[in-house]
């Protein structure tokens, strides 16, 4: 009995995994066919054929990878900044109910000021260098860890707060053996939220000003109607925010393994 | 035999004693009609089990939190064993346990020698050991999660994480109301026994009649509005006294008539 079910398991997974490139593929058939002899629409849609040709180009010649490291350094350093400074201060806040108050509004509104908004500033305090990129995938991170990590802190279970409170733990004691590993699943939503804000931070700066990254590539591009070159940008953005949230899920599985 | 317990009362320590103790949830003014815990006086003391029965929302379990430390007395005055402060003194165990998912059952254990830092890690490890024997629990639990546990055996490591911490009284509420029939008879008689042989205290709410007849030495009914109003002294039968064999007497049959009397009047049936 138990055999069979874990065949059957077992067979579904084998499904779900040629299922999973099905919509891709659809994808490019049907771009394929739309675009196939057709210069007027490859001229605005590119097609397959040119997006390969462009990969192999860019590739080659190392433009590519340089772009996509340069892009991927600032996103991840920013993300890395922005999580773990937003994080410390969301559960820190646990400690002071009157500071959490006051500091609502301000994490609000970083919160909802659009980065693009911020871009110009952070560009001319910090110049057009990867290090205005990383200040804008901070920001752009920062205030998503805050508000997670802090409503982790204050949605720990009351038993377990009465529990220390009972044995005569510190509020130290308290905040580093019961509200930090509760919180961690809080954090790591922020943290799989944060991947995609974070590389949206970085590529807006460089969509701005900038020598090098994926968005100055595509932005440079899209200026020439080099369509095939902007849809090489897009897909290596695509598989940098999936191979990062593949990072994200591995240190999800390690931190929250309890969850079995 | 009263003559006995009287005596045996004289020379055992008090555990806790409760003097006058009055508790309200309203944060202002001082009406009579608003408390939730009223003129309540009550003395416990080593080897003893006290039970408390009423209904639903009559105060058992906010006498248990004032007790505990976590909500203030309005009046009246709680000492343990002549102290007043409650510090390391108390073993809470909740109806639904209290232990960290997030940590393995041994790590759980360890939380009495990280907060109290006066029992070495080597030291903790041998007492976990003969608490987990105590509670027929094997040592391949230490490692396990809480969530890969029973309920029963959840309880289990519950108390003996209570245990660790050394306390001289047991607060229980509703502990083994989650538990199966025959878990929640096992349980009862393990918690009677430790008890009775390490001469401990406790306080147990609960809603179920034959628990508090099995279990306890006396039962107390509270009324609606937070007094205790009736005690019921327990004396076993011979030979019957863990709470399995203490339910098959002719004995139990009557306390339980005569409790569920009272509890029938304070409900108002």
């Amino acid at each position: 009995m138990s055999k069979s079910i874990s065949a059957k398991s077992k067979n579904s997974r084998t499904w779900e995994y040629f299922l999973y490139p099905l919509p891709l593929v659809l994808f490019v058939v049907a771009w394929y066919l739309l675009t196939d002899n057709n210069p007027s629409r490859q001229f605005i849609f590119s097609s397959p054929q040119q997006v390969l040709s462009a990969f192999v180009r860019l590739s080659s010649s190392g433009e590519l990878y340089r772009n996509a490291g340069v892009t991927i350094f600032e996103a991840v350093m920013g993300f890395l900044m922005g999580t773990t400074v937003g994080a410390l201060l969301g559960l820190s806040l646990w400690y002071s109910r009157l500071v959490a108050r006051i500091a609502q509004p301000y994490i609000t509104a970083i919160a909802t000021v659009p980065i693009f908004a911020l871009a110009p500033i952070v560009i001319v305090w910090f110049g057009i260098g990867i290090f205005s990129k990383i200040m804008l995938a901070f920001l752009s991170t920062v205030a998503v860890a805050i508000v997670q990590s802090y409503q982790g802190a204050m949605s720990v279970e009351p038993r377990y707060l009465r529990l220390m409170q009972v044995v005569g733990a510190t509020r130290w004691q308290t905040f580093r053996i019961v509200v930090m590993p509760s919180s961690w699943i809080w954090v790591v939503n922020a943290m799989k939220l944060n991947i995609g804000l974070a590389l949206l931070g970085a590529f807006i700066g460089e969509f701005i000003s900038a020598e090098e990254g994926l968005g100055y590539m595509i932005v440079k591009a899209s200026g020439l109607y080099d369509m095939a070159t902007v849809f090489v940008g897009i897909f290596a953005l695509i598989v940098i925010a999936l191979g990062l949230t593949a990072v994200v899920e591995q240190i999800e599985r390690r931190i929250l393994k309890w969850r079995v | 035999m009263s003559t006995a317990s009287e005596h045996d009362k004289n020379v055992l320590k008090t555990v806790l004693k409760i003097s006058g103790l009055m508790f309200s949830y309203a944060t202002t003014g001082n009406d009579v009609n608003s408390w939730a815990l009223h003129d309540l006086s009550l003395t416990v003391t080593e080897g003893e089990i006290v039970c408390i029965l009423g209904a639903s929302g009559c105060g058992k379990s906010t006498l248990l939190n004032v007790i505990a430390g976590l909500l203030p007395p309005g009046a009246g005055t709680i000492e343990f064993s002549n102290q007043s402060d409650a510090a390391g003194r108390i073993g809470y165990i909740f109806q639904n346990d209290a232990l960290f998912p997030w940590r393995t059952v041994g790590e759980n254990l360890l939380l009495a020698s990280e907060i109290t830092r006066t029992i070495p890690k080597a030291d903790a490890g041998e007492k976990i050991k003969q608490h987990l024997q105590t509670f027929h629990l094997q040592e391949k639990v230490l490692r396990q999660y809480p969530s890969q546990l029973s309920g029963g055996m959840r309880q289990r490591v519950s108390i003996v994480q209570a245990l660790m911490f050394n306390p001289e009284l047991f607060l229980l509420d509703e502990p083994f109301s989650a538990l199966d029939f025959y878990t929640k008879l096992k349980l009862e008689g393990e918690f009677v026994a430790l008890v009775k042989e390490q001469r401990k205290a406790a306080v147990l709410v609960t809603h179920d009649i034959e628990e508090a007849v099995a279990m306890a030495d006396r039962v107390l009914i509270m009324s609606k509005d937070g007094a205790l109003i009736a005690e019921f002294q327990i004396q076993p039968e011979e030979g019957a006294r863990s709470p399995d064999a203490a339910r098959g007497t002719a004995k139990f049959a009557q306390y339980y008539q005569s409790i569920w009397a009272e509890l029938k009047m304070v409900i108002g049936q």
